[in-house]
């Protein structure tokens, strides 16, 4: 590949590999994982990147890290995409030891982690492009492949359910 | 608007994706309506629960040292010392030419000008590969004192493996790599999440060199010799720790 075309793929994708391990250690619950997830869907983007030329480099490179994790699922794990990893220990692991703020983070944290982690993949992952990416329904609906009917659909009964493991389901009168 | 419509829109008009004038009925009755008002209030404190507390994990430096040098290798920036897919090849040729060049003996120093880089760019690339899944290192440290053992009859020099934990350099192993067309010592620190690898071999310039930092392709490489060993240390960690975890290595 020739080197411009390489440095500009380093300038267009490179600054989203946080963003990218970010998902990929939610959507997995693996650190090793994800990096290894991460890394396989760098170097497929760069094989695919004739066919980007403009447009969202940010939802491109994680849609395709989305699509090599759940891969990686149906490759290594035999539980599969409906089984959560929400044990104390894959949250704590998730935790990183590089993170300053990771440390200064309250233990609100961990709940939330938990609660997340226990969501359905097609759940956790709107949560996780919408609460911490800050995408929006048609930027999610880019990376997910579905309609962004369904990704507020989604999005609305993910919120339920965690409302409800975090206590702040509101009693209805009714 | 009814609560039940109310209550169907509340989670695009909580992520702004209404029509302005959707978003301005949503408004109207959120005001009038207690209920609704309390749903809303609800989502809201759960959003901004999720984005402060929602692990935000940052990809760590060794996986973008590795995405990197997969990169690089891509580019073929390294081609002249290692080929994509048969990264020893290149390396092996590489050093066959400084074998060649070292028959010379009345160019010692033109040589030692020449080959400095190449060798500086060798060892990055060991480094860099070293960082691939599985090729850190060949016997890991068990905490022990297993690793300065492990050298013994694989390599004609037996490296420092002073144990720097207590100062925040623990010692992840060892490994034979191959630099200047010889097999290395390869000694192996981590820092955080930042790899350092210390390779050292026999010379016979038995003058001492002091350390000296350089830069090659934006990581750190430090370069000194001591009584007939010669020293090189790559790392993508900063100079001043680098530089700290020098003065560590070498006090030892
Ligand atoms: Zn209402």
């Amino acid at each position: 590949m020739a080197h411009r075309e390489v440095e500009s793929f380093e300038r267009l994708v490179l600054p989203h590999l946080d963003d990218a391990y970010a998902l990929a250690c939610h959507l997995l619950r693996d650190e090793h994982d994800a990096q290894d997830v991460v890394q396989e869907a760098v170097l497929r983007a760069l094989r695919y990147f004739d066919g980007f030329r403009d447009g969202d480099a940010r939802a491109w490179l994680l849609a395709i890290v989305r699509n090599c994790c759940y891969t990686w699922q149906r490759r290594y794990r035999t539980d599969g995409l409906s089984v959560s990893y929400a044990d104390a220990e894959t949250s704590s692991q998730l935790r990183g030891t590089d993170t300053d703020a990771g440390a200064i983070r309250s233990s609100d944290s961990a709940v939330i982690d938990r609660a997340v982690a226990s969501l359905p993949p097609e759940f956790r992952e709107v949560i996780v492009l919408r609460e911490l990416q800050e995408l929006s329904y048609r930027e999610i609906s880019q990376i997910t492949g579905v309609p962004m009917g369904t990704v507020m659909s989604r999005l609305a009964r993910a919120r339920k359910r965690l409302a409800s493991s975090l206590g702040l389901l509101i009693e209805e009168a009714s | 608007m009814r609560c039940a419509e109310c209550r169907d829109a509340l989670t695009s008009y909580v992520d702004g994706e209404l029509m302005p004038e959707e978003a301005e009925t949503m408004r109207d009755h959120l005001a009038s309506c207690a209920a609704c008002a309390a749903e809303h209030e609800m989502l809201q404190s759960l959003s901004r629960r999720l984005r402060e507390g929602l692990a935000r994990p940052r990809a760590p430096d060794v996986l973008k040292a590795r995405i990197r040098s997969a990169l690089s290798q891509s580019t073929g920036v390294l081609a002249d010392v290692t080929t994509p897919g048969r990264p020893w090849t290149g390396l092996l040729v590489a050093g066959a030419l400084i074998a060649v060049v070292s028959g010379g003996a009345s160019f010692a120093v033109a040589r030692r000008e020449a080959s400095r880089p190449a060798i500086a760019e060798q060892v990055l690339s060991s480094h860099l590969r070293s960082l691939m899944p599985g090729h850190l290192t060949d016997v890991a440290s068990n905490d022990s004192h297993n690793v300065k053992p492990w050298f013994n009859g694989r390599v004609d020099l037996s490296p420092l493996v002073p144990r720097l934990d207590s100062a925040g350099f623990p010692l992840a192993g060892g490994r034979l790599d191959y630099v200047g067309g010889r097999t290395v010592a390869t000694v192996v620190y981590v820092r955080r999440q930042h790899v350092i690898n210390v390779f050292s071999w026999p010379t016979e310039d038995r003058t001492a060199h002091t350390p000296v930092t350089s830069i090659e392709k934006g990581y750190h490489v430090v370069h000194w010799s001591d009584g007939g060993v010669e020293l090189w240390v790559a790392s993508d960690l900063n100079a001043r720790e680098l530089e700290q975890f020098v003065t560590l290595y070498r006090r030892e």
